[in-house]
């Protein structure tokens, strides 16, 4: 499930965007995942069916890299250790992969919702 | 009580109106499509002002057309999914709530999108169909969630009534029209079939060039309105090609061995969509097979032949150049052999001493039904008619066809009927083997 957000509402400001940008990066490296070869996105819950299925909608090579990191950083969080600088995510190389995929997911299972309980009425009433 | 009398009197009409009835007059001027173009897009529509509408687009991709095994059903299944404007659920949902239905098949030279419905909403399926052809996704995650399971839910329906009809084209034209109507399950399709490959022949096949649409119950003035502005976005020319081969007749037997069902195809050079040959028609429903009276096996020579345990039907499947006049034999392997052998016996009759007047003036009135019919109900007129336009023929005339019919004489049955018989056949055999007979053995030249 994607957690609330106001990205969309910084963004549209470009004020605002300049003023948050330095914060936001800096929370994403101390927020550590970075240095352990992880993405935004690895921290994602899988305990969800909507997570799940947007999981299956990765590309093989994106699987397969997903899995690897995962493993990486468990390994690196069981020896309390953190990767060599040289290994660490950069910043440009945090993509956002799974988010869109997940969106996507979201706005179809809206979509359903809405066509679901919608109540049709005659033209003109 | 029926009283005599009356049962002569109307059996002496019946006969008398054969020769009197101006079947021209009888089918109305709205029994064929009238063809035009609309903002560069082939149109044929006819309108009889009924309350519900039948628009189609058809396309020229078929499995004839298709550069690789498979695209054809993938492009086919890919039918109403997610499209750049709405979703796949989207589409079906408001097409219930308007009470319309969506369907799509395909046929060895076209692919049909078809939808119907009431008459006012015609502006609403125009769009719907136009942004089908030119705005559909093709999404990776569609083709693995959705497409391929119903592609291999198909395949393992095929029969092996499917697989004889498959062979006998295949040997009857090799490539081009011997590809097969479906693949089988073990038609290895994995290697090709990805939604990039639909994708690009989607490109090429959905273009003005290569479709028509075909409507039957919409106003002329409508159609002018609404194809207009929807069709904009599909592009003039297709990108990339059709694997667009002549066909040409070879001849052939197959034998397929396949556990449970039996089924024989006796095949011949048939007549194509725009050829005048009323004869192959009549022979078609001289053959027939399928009773279509109640507590009769009917006049037709194969549902004489037919053994019990087996059925036996012909059907001319007409193509844009080529046609094949086919006879299917399904049933339990002993029947589905002693079928086949009375089938070409009642052949070689035909050939040998043609026919009774009263059988050929029931062949014709067959052949007659069947034709007005079928370009009446379901879909056979409206694919008829895209098939036509596409392969830049006119659509049929029924009134002209007919009145083709009419001049058949029984020596133009038996000379058709030898023509066909000194030619090679196309014979395919699926089943028990070891029962099913050869194309020799049945006096047949391959």
């Amino acid at each position: 499930m994607t957690a609330p957000s106001l990205a969309s509402y910084v963004t549209k400001r470009p004020w605002l965007s300049k003023l948050l940008k330095p914060v936001a990066g800096w929370y994403s490296n101390a927020a550590l995942y970075r240095q352990m070869g992880l993405k935004a996105d690895d921290l994602i819950s899988e305990e969800n069916a909507d997570v799940l299925k947007a999981l299956g909608r990765l590309t093989p090579k994106e699987s397969y890299d997903r899995i690897y990191r995962i493993r990486r950083a468990t390994q690196l969080s069981l020896q309390q250790k953190i990767l060599p600088k040289n290994e660490w995510t950069k910043p440009e190389e945090d993509v956002q992969y799974l988010s869109p995929i997940l969106e996507a997911i979201e706005a179809e299972a809206k979509e359903k919702q809405a066509l679901d309980t919608l109540v049709p009425s005659k033209a003109g009433h | 009580m029926i009283c005599r009398s009356a049962l002569s009197r109307g059996s002496k009409l019946a006969l008398g109106r054969q020769g009197a009835r101006g079947f021209a007059a009888a089918a109305s001027p709205k029994a064929s499509y009238e063809p035009t173009t609309i903002a560069g897009v082939k149109v044929a529509s006819r309108d009889d002002n009924g309350p519900t509408t039948r628009l189609a687009v058809v396309a020229k991709a078929g499995t004839r057309y298709e550069p690789l095994p498979g695209l054809t059903v993938g492009l086919e299944e890919f039918a109403y999914k997610n499209t750049n404007k709405r979703s796949a659920l989207r589409i079906t949902r408001e097409a219930e709530l308007l009470g319309g239905q969506l369907t799509a098949y395909h046929t060895r030279e076209a692919l049909v999108l078809q939808a119907s419905f009431l008459r006012e909403d015609l502006p609403y399926f125009t769009e719907l169909l136009a942004e089908v052809v030119s705005q559909t996704r093709y999404t990776t995650h569609e083709f693995h969630e959705e497409v391929k399971d119903i592609i291999h839910q198909k395949q393992a329906k095929v029969d092996a009534s499917a697989v004889a009809l498959d062979a006998a084209h295949a040997v009857a034209f090799h490539s081009g029209l011997g590809a097969p109507l479906y693949p089988t399950p073990s038609t290895p399709i994995d290697s090709y079939l990805n939604e990039q490959a639909v994708a690009d022949f989607a490109a090429a096949a959905y273009s003005k060039s290569n479709i028509a649409v075909v409507s039957d119950g919409a106003s002329e003035h409508g159609l002018q309105k609404w194809i207009e502005p929807f069709f904009k976005t599909v592009s003039a020319q297709g990108s990339g090609s059709l694997n667009n081969v002549a066909s040409k007749y070879h001849g052939g037997e197959q034998r397929i061995s396949a556990v449970g069902q039996n089924s024989v195809v006796i095949a011949f050079p048939g007549a194509s969509l725009g050829a005048s040959s009323p004869e192959t028609a009549v022979l078609a429903g001289l053959l027939g097979g399928e009773s279509t009276i109640k507590w009769s096996p009917g006049f037709s020579l194969l549902s004489q032949a037919a053994a019990p345990g087996a059925q036996a039907k012909a059907t001319n499947y007409a193509y844009s150049d080529a046609g094949l006049l086919a006879i299917q034999i399904n049933g339990q392997s002993a029947a589905v052999k002693k079928t086949a052998e009375a089938a070409v016996k009642a052949l070689k009759g035909v050939a040998e001493s043609g026919v009774s007047q009263e059988v050929l003036v029931k062949a014709i009135a067959k052949a007659k039904f069947t034709l007005l019919s079928g370009s009446e109900v379901g879909g056979v007129g409206i694919v008829h008619a895209g098939a036509n336009l596409i392969h830049g023929g006119s659509p049929l005339k029924v009134a002209e066809t007919l009145k083709a019919f009419e001049s058949v004489t029984g020596d133009k049955l038996k000379a058709a009927a030898k023509a066909l018989l000194e030619g090679k056949a196309s014979v395919a055999s699926v089943g028990d083997l070891h029962v099913l007979p050869f194309a020799e053995d049945l006096g047949l030249q391959v």
